[in-house]
């Protein structure tokens, strides 16, 4: 091959290869953008004081006293976890992990505890939790 | 007739019935999209499509049957050529593009599994999402190509269910497929079995998304990965191992000799233990 058309060819390759790189990353972007949404569940006055409740993806735990606010999401691929009331124990219905009562791992293939999310107290005695995802 | 005149017989049969199901399962996948709508309540829309609308059980059940039908005999129509060596006779690019359209006819199914809307199938989507996700730097936007949370969480797949799925497909396999109307005969098989079919078996019952239930098993194919994810961290479950076996399977019609062997006998052996795990998650679960 001559040097000339060895040369042109490879500004050719070298033009083709980053308006393709230029074009696919506004490509990109625009496929995997995306809002970051917030979503809030509520507990009554009183929920939660007597034992475990369940809303809307959302566990409200009565620990020592105190109100703990669990994501039902598991950490392993995010399943939503049972509460099995015998055991005590927050159990996985896709891979077996299983979580005690304040969301920590216990077993099988999740590796962090259960999410603890953020809870607002209203003035009426209200529960407000809120989840972003 | 001579054992040679039977594969020979086994090995036109297989995809042209495939083919005839194809037909049925777009035919049927058209007529469903009139009542679906993957927004809202979509198990309620399932369940109405089903107990309500009139014919809409043998119509579910008529496209579910039928896309399965379609690949398992595209698996099987794969699994001769393979096991005869028959990629040998293709050119490499014509078998990517063949094995490509085997992985998005598997896609097309496992996204119909997410789309009953149920909480298998949204256990499924999500599951799907996350494993996804567990891919360095880019799996969390490129997670976003396929499946979003939150209320939308059925649209693209959706989306690729009925448009990207069909229209690849269909466009990986035009050279492949000489006649795209399959033998009369054929056609007559599969409409007269997969309605008989649809008419007599009633579809799984479905679980609402907010029952509390002790197990959930994800489509048939990936109780193999179910069962691998419980051991295994997601990302070699569900992407490496199954990545790696896809890479043996294109690599075949460019390995030499020698090295061609090896990784027959490699797939080989995957297949046969992916088999052995999934008979075993179907008789104990995964």
């Amino acid at each position: 091959m001559e040097r000339r058309t060895f040369l042109k060819r490879f500004l050719e390759t070298i033009l083709f290869i980053s308006s393709a790189l230029l074009f696919s990353y506004p490509v990109f972007a625009f496929l995997s953008f995306r809002k970051i949404s917030r979503r809030q569940v509520v507990f009554k006055k009183g929920e939660g004081a007597e034992g475990i409740e369940f809303k809307d993806g959302v566990f409200l735990v009565p620990v020592d006293g105190k109100l703990l606010a669990l994501s039902a999401r598991c950490t392993h691929l995010g399943c939503t976890v049972n509460y099995d009331q015998v055991a005590q124990q927050f159990r996985c219905p896709c891979h077996g992990s299983r979580f005690d009562r304040s969301g920590r791992r216990i077993a099988g293939p999740a590796r962090k505890p259960l999410r603890e999310l953020p809870i607002k107290k209203k003035s009426n005695g209200d529960v407000e939790v809120t989840i972003t995802f | 007739m001579s054992p040679e005149m039977h594969i020979n017989r086994f090995s036109r049969y297989l995809p042209r019935l495939g083919l005839a199901s194809l037909l049925l399962c777009i035919g049927s996948g058209i007529i469903l999209s009139f009542q679906y709508r993957p927004l809202g309540n979509v198990f309620r829309n399932v369940e109405e499509i089903t107990t309500l609308v009139p014919f809409g059980r043998f119509f579910r059940q008529l496209h579910y049957g039928s896309g399965q039908l379609f690949v398992l005999l595209m698996l099987l129509h794969t699994l001769e050529h393979f096991l005869k060596r028959r990629y040998r006779s293709f050119s490499g690019l014509q078998w990517t593009w063949l094995i490509l359209s085997l992985g998005l006819c598997f896609f097309a199914l496992f996204t119909g599994y997410v789309l009953k809307g149920d909480k298998e199938g949204l256990f499924a989507g999500n599951i799907f999402m996350n494993i996804i996700k567990t891919i360095p730097f880019v799996g969390d936007p490129v997670s976003r190509f396929f499946i979003v949370p939150g209320k939308d969480l059925l649209f693209l797949p959706y989306l690729y269910h009925i448009l990207f799925l069909p229209v690849l497909i269909v466009f990986f396999l035009k050279d492949h497929i000489r006649e795209w109307f399959p033998d009369r005969r054929f056609l007559f098989a599969a409409t007269a079995g997969l309605f008989l079919f649809a008419l007599f078996i009633p579809p799984r019952l479905d679980i609402p998304p907010n029952a509390p239930v002790p197990l959930v098993e994800g489509p048939w194919f990936f109780l193999g990965i179910q069962t691998l994810l419980k051991l295994i961290p997601p990302l070699w479950a569900g992407v490496g191992v199954p990545g790696l076996f896809a890479a043996g399977l294109l690599l075949l019609p460019f390995a030499g000799e020698r090295l061609g062997r090896w990784i027959h006998l490699l797939l080989v052996t995957c297949f046969c233990f992916y088999a052995l795990l999934t008979i075993r998650a179907f008789l104990f679960g995964p």
